[in-house]
């Protein structure tokens, strides 16, 4: 009896797993297949492979009408900077909310914390009509730049950011600031020499998350970026696809393969780390 | 001791006044640049972040500030004001045709209010410079005196004063015509010239001929009316922005300005049936997508997590590939989801051989925004949930199955609901995430099909969120002030639902 329903629920547990498997790989399988497929359009594309090339791929990086490598090096650049720069500016201030004590502390935290809940899209009308306007006296960082745009993550990153970082540098041992202090240390001291390197991987896992956020960040991108050459992959693919669905397919599916490779890479390899990130709050999906 | 020296004292005192120097010298730059340009908040914006920054890092008593500002300056700029400023928005009647301030689209009315006169009378027109401005040499076509015409009136030109070729005038004493080259390239100034005749009527330039306009519109500052005086119609400040037809409120002097309205906008998201119907199918829709979605990620997840927390063959393989879809950059997953339930082409109908429109049907539409989403979803509550299940005290099992508590119950009565304590916080997160999740809708069905509801702008599958989006920059109209105000709603029932469960896990109380 015992014998026969645990066989009977690791068959279970065995079909159960089979079918999300299947459920999971498919789109990955036909992405692949799609992308290795010399037709290059959706019409074509039947489900078992039938023949194969690299001519998707090869159009991405010659066509000059779909300029895929600069919308690469947009997503890189904006995300990177926006991991940097979030990470380190952020810092500061989970720093400070941590370890000091001021006046309007609680406040703050309280004030971060409720508006580390909305995310900066949720304003895109107003944001749009405020970049207008920048954009009228400096173009660099108004509308339509990459530079507008990463000032507009770089706020929306902060609450976020803060708050993670806080909590980690919490559990950090107040003996070691301490220590330091006696040897002499100024504030400033405490934070490079010791604080800093003691946070750097959760700085760089939270950088990570950065990344990864604003590399699949789609509204503002859209909203902001209506110049081909300053896309990001999201919304040059997007548009790319958009415009005719069938026709672009392939080149679609070997340029997501492209830029989805690295990340998977990158997550697969830090999983340990990134998973104890989200458990504290961060959410996707 | 040593190893601390080296960032204190005299270089790190240098380092500080070169970055601020540097700092301050772009600040007050760009203070410049925008004042120049008529940049108005944002010059004060940037004059307070000059001040406040050197306060703060040449005061020796502002260290919190020191580290906090950077933070707090980005935060403060680029989401408490755009917060701020939707509010604000949200409390004016700005839309297509309602962009600009009153003075400015008064201007505007006024100007089309410029008619040709009754007389028809015209002028040759020369446009040329005295004393460096842009005059025009007329002469008029009916008794051929000349005049030249300025900004600040007209001053008749004597017959000697003028210079005749060909019976027609080519310039005159002190006016110096514009070479073609010139009159060319300013082009556009001299079309929008108007000098004014000294009689309430105008010269306006037409190529080489010009004609003298006179005000139609008759402006009553006292009762605030505008007179059409060829028709006799009577248009008032409608009080919404617009000057109206007295006889038919419907017909409006264009353009119409950005009015204050104060809660217009939102009572016409619930008064208004044309805005009404569509707004109350959306909200509906949003709660329930989120609702359900977050159910069926969780579900697959949490089951997933309690089937490979087993001891089974090839767990971590199965594993590695489970957690994909969150590996992958979820845009891409969507828009990959997207071509395969094309209905000529796509994948799903091709394996089995079916032809379901599935974005036509707003059921269906619905039920692919479920799948895609399960598809991206789950691999995030499988992780927090297994993460969860291990948190769990093996004790507690075991002093359940010496009780003689068998796995499922253990799992039913123990296990379950420690896992929901554990996990609710990131399930209401979840919850407020999906409710805004932007991607999903308007990258799989973006939002149709759009013939269920018949209002404008919303489909079947829009959610707040990509509603707002199109009623602020769809292509048919934009309506800037209903979309803020829609996003003010949803900051209100994010904010509700956060503020209910940082209560509840009393994390506020542990700051």
């Amino acid at each position: 009896m015992q014998t026969s329903t645990s066989k009977k629920s690791a068959v279970l547990s065995h079909a159960f797993i089979w079918v999300l498997i299947v459920f999971t790989i498919f789109p990955i399988y036909v992405v692949i297949e799609s992308s290795f497929n010399p037709t290059g359009s959706l019409a074509s594309s039947s489900f078992w492979p039938s023949s194969f090339s690299w001519k998707n791929y090869k159009m991405l990086f010659t066509d000059p009408a779909v300029p895929f490598t600069t919308w690469l090096m947009n997503s890189g650049i904006i995300a990177t900077a926006n991991a940097l720069f979030s990470v380190f500016i952020g810092a500061g201030s989970a720093f400070a909310f941590s370890r000091m004590r001021f006046k309007g502390r609680k406040l703050g935290l309280q004030s971060l914390l409720l508006v580390q809940v909305f995310p900066s899209f949720l304003a895109l009308a107003a944001i749009y009509v405020m970049m207008e306007k920048v954009y009228t006296v400096f173009p660099a960082i108004g509308l339509g730049s990459l530079g507008g745009l990463l000032l507009i993550y770089l706020g929306g990153a902060m609450g976020v950011n803060i708050w993670l970082l806080r909590g980690y540098i919490d559990t950090i041992p107040l003996e070691l600031d301490e220590a330091a202090r006696i040897d002499g240390a100024s504030t400033f001291q405490v934070y490079w020499l010791i604080f800093f390197p003691l946070a750097a991987p959760v700085l760089a896992v939270t950088a990570l998350l950065s990344f990864i956020g604003t590399f699949n960040e789609f509204v503002l991108a859209s909203l902001f970026l209506t110049d081909v050459h300053h896309r990001t992959v999201a919304v040059g693919l997007q548009s790319f696809i958009g415009a005719q669905f069938g026709q672009n397919w392939g080149p679609f599916a070997a340029g997501s393969l492209i830029a989805a490779v690295p990340l998977v890479i990158i997550f697969l390899s830090l999983q340990r780390f990134i998973i104890g990130g989200l458990t504290a709050g961060a959410t996707k999906g | 001791m040593h190893r601390l020296a080296g960032f204190t004292g005299l270089p790190a005192q240098i380092a500080k006044i070169i970055f601020m120097a540097i700092a301050d010298a772009a600040l007050v730059a760009m203070f410049f640049a925008s004042l120049s340009k008529h940049g108005g908040l944002l010059t004060i914006v940037i004059a307070i972040i000059f001040i406040v920054t050197n306060i703060v890092y040449f005061s020796p008593r502002t260290v919190p500030l020191k580290f906090l500002l950077p933070g707090l300056i980005l935060l403060i700029t680029f989401v408490v004001v755009p917060v701020a400023y939707t509010i604000q928005m949200s409390a004016f009647n700005y839309r297509t045709g309602n962009e600009i301030s009153q003075p400015e689209a008064f201007k505007q009315i006024m100007s089309q209010g410029l008619q040709p006169d009754a007389a028809n009378t015209s002028f040759d027109f020369l446009v040329g410079r005295v004393d460096g401005k842009l005059v025009g040499l007329i002469t008029n076509q009916a008794d051929h005196t000349s005049a030249i015409a300025t900004e600040s009136g007209v001053t008749p030109l004597a017959p000697a004063d003028v210079k005749i070729i060909d019976g027609r005038v080519v310039g005159a004493s002190g006016f110096t015509a514009l070479t073609p080259d010139e009159a060319a390239n300013l082009d556009s100034t001299i079309s929008n010239l108007k000098f004014p005749d000294g009689h309430g009527a105008y010269i306006s330039p037409q190529g080489d001929s010009a004609i003298l306009l006179t005000q139609t519109y008759l402006y009553d500052k006292k009762k605030g009316t505008i007179t059409d005086t060829l028709s006799g119609e009577v248009f008032k400040d409608n009080g919404v922005g617009n000057f109206a037809n007295t006889k038919d409120s419907h017909q409006l002097l264009q353009p119409g300005w950005k009015a204050f309205n104060t809660f217009a906008n939102y009572t016409h998201l619930f008064t208004d049936p044309v805005v009404r119907g569509p707004f109350i199918g959306v909200f509906v829709w949003t709660t329930i997508f989120a609702f359900t979605t977050v159910i069926m990620m969780f579900s697959v997840g949490l089951l997933l997590a309690i089937v490979l927390n087993q001891k089974l063959r090839f767990r971590r393989f199965y594993r590695s590939i489970l957690i994909l879809p969150y590996a992958i950059p979820s845009f891409m997953s969507i828009l990959i989801w997207g071509g395969m339930f094309n209905r000529q082409y796509g994948a799903i109908n091709g394996l089995f051989h079916t032809h379901i429109d599935w974005f036509n049907n707003p059921w269906l539409a619905k039920a692919t925004i479920l799948i895609v989403n399960l598809w991206l979803g789950f691999p995030y509550f499988y992780l927090v949930s297994s993460g969860a299940l291990q948190a769990i005290p093996a004790e507690l099992e075991e002093a359940a199955s010496i009780d003689g508590a068998k796995t499922s119950t253990i799992l039913r009565l123990i296990k379950l609901p420690l896992l929901l304590q554990i996990l609710s916080p990131l399930l209401i997160s979840s919850f407020a995430f999906n409710f805004n999740n932007f991607n999903i809708v308007y990258l799989l069905t973006g939002g149709g099909p759009t013939d269920v509801l018949h209002g404008k702008t919303a489909g079947a599958t829009d959610i707040l969120i990509t509603y707002t989006y199109k009623t602020a920059f769809g292509s048919a109209e934009q309506n800037l002030g209903l979309a803020c105000a829609i996003s003010v709603i949803i900051f209100f029932i994010i904010g509700s639902i956060s503020m209910w469960s940082l209560k509840r896990s009393k994390v506020l109380e542990q700051i």
